[in-house]
């Protein structure tokens, strides 16, 4: 009888031990890719240079433009790949600036125009056959492309020279 | 004395906002004396209204060199060549902002502060004309001294490319 007692009482301890040990390891476990996940979540969230804008090189010919400034009809909302988004306004007045191989550059004097990564850059916009494409970085002399080309109202100012 | 007790912990926060806030003439009563711009110039003015942070205080360089302080409230400016500009703070991490300045032209660019993993992140922001000219009002104009190894230091040249 007494034999049959110690044999149950340590197959309990055992069972105890076991299960004691198991929830531990797989609490620190939890605790382990709960820490990972907040760690990738800061770093994600806030830190560092972790949205990039993609630009290109690129150079602006200064072709003399005929009367190619334009007013916008319309106000457009430009989403940037890199998730932040822009108001062309409408009414406001582009000026002819050059060509780069991808279409026309416009600057306007009427707002103010960025782009934005974890850094921010002034832009102009390139437009081609009536589409805004992308936009020109005047100072990186870059382009930097948008993935849907936007349709433009466009009202030309054919007297402006 | 309950309700006394209850004002220490709003007393102390408002001193050290108070303390990190900037200390100069506001920008109201210095405007009439503030220059004139000279010809062949530009003006940037840097500004930051948010006491977010307060504590986070970063230098401001325009193309490599130091001309402010990111205080609370607080507000320069600089004078420079036509040209293409870059502004740079840094905390944990540096940020940018890249823009062109005219002749004659004046630009108001806005630090403002996001969360960041250990510090907050002061960033530099292009905002329109009449924001700029609103906002400012009420800041109080920041003098930097440079420090001797700055004087010392050879200054980088005004244009970035």
């Amino acid at each position: 009888m007494i034999v049959e007692e110690e044999i149950s009482v340590s197959m309990e301890l055992q069972e105890m031990l076991t299960e004691n040990g198991y929830k531990s390891k797989s609490k620190r476990a939890r605790n382990r890719v709960g820490f990972c996940l907040i760690v990738v979540f800061l770093l994600h969230a806030c830190a560092f240079d972790v949205v990039h804008l993609r630009q290109s090189s690129c150079q602006i010919e200064k072709v003399k433009s005929n009367g190619k400034s334009f007013r916008l009809g319309k106000e457009v909302q430009v989403t940037l790949d890199t998730g932040y988004s822009r108001k062309l306004k409408d009414g406001v007045r582009w000026d002819y600036v050059g060509v780069i191989p991808l279409g026309e550059v416009f600057r306007t004097n009427d707002q103010i125009l960025t782009v934005e990564g974890s850094n921010i850059f002034e832009a102009y916009i390139v437009v081609s056959s009536g589409k805004l494409v992308g936009f020109y970085l005047p100072v990186e002399k870059t382009f930097s492309s948008i993935s849907q080309p936007i349709e433009l109202e466009i009202i030309e100012l054919k007297y402006i020279q | 004395m309950k309700p006394f007790f209850k004002l220490i912990p709003v007393l102390v926060l408002s001193f050290f906002m108070a303390s990190c806030a900037a200390s100069g003439p506001k920008f109201t009563e210095l405007s009439n004396s503030i220059s004139t711009l000279p010809p062949d110039t530009g003006r940037i003015f840097i500004y930051r209204t948010s006491f977010l942070g307060a504590g986070v205080q970063p230098e401001v360089k325009l193309n490599g060199e130091i001309i402010g302080k990111a205080i609370p409230q607080g507000f320069f400016y600089a004078d420079r060549k036509p040209g293409n500009y870059e502004v740079l703070t840094s905390t944990e991490v540096d940020r940018r902002l890249s823009l062109t300045l005219n002749s004659g032209q004046v630009r108001y660019v806005r630090l403002d502060v996001s969360f960041g993993f250990f510090v907050g992140h002061v960033f530099p922001v292009l905002v329109e004309d009449e924001v700029g000219k609103s906002e400012i009002q009420e800041c109080r104009y920041e003098e930097f001294k440079r420090s001797e190894k700055q004087i010392e230091k050879k200054e980088p040249g005004d244009e970035l490319q």
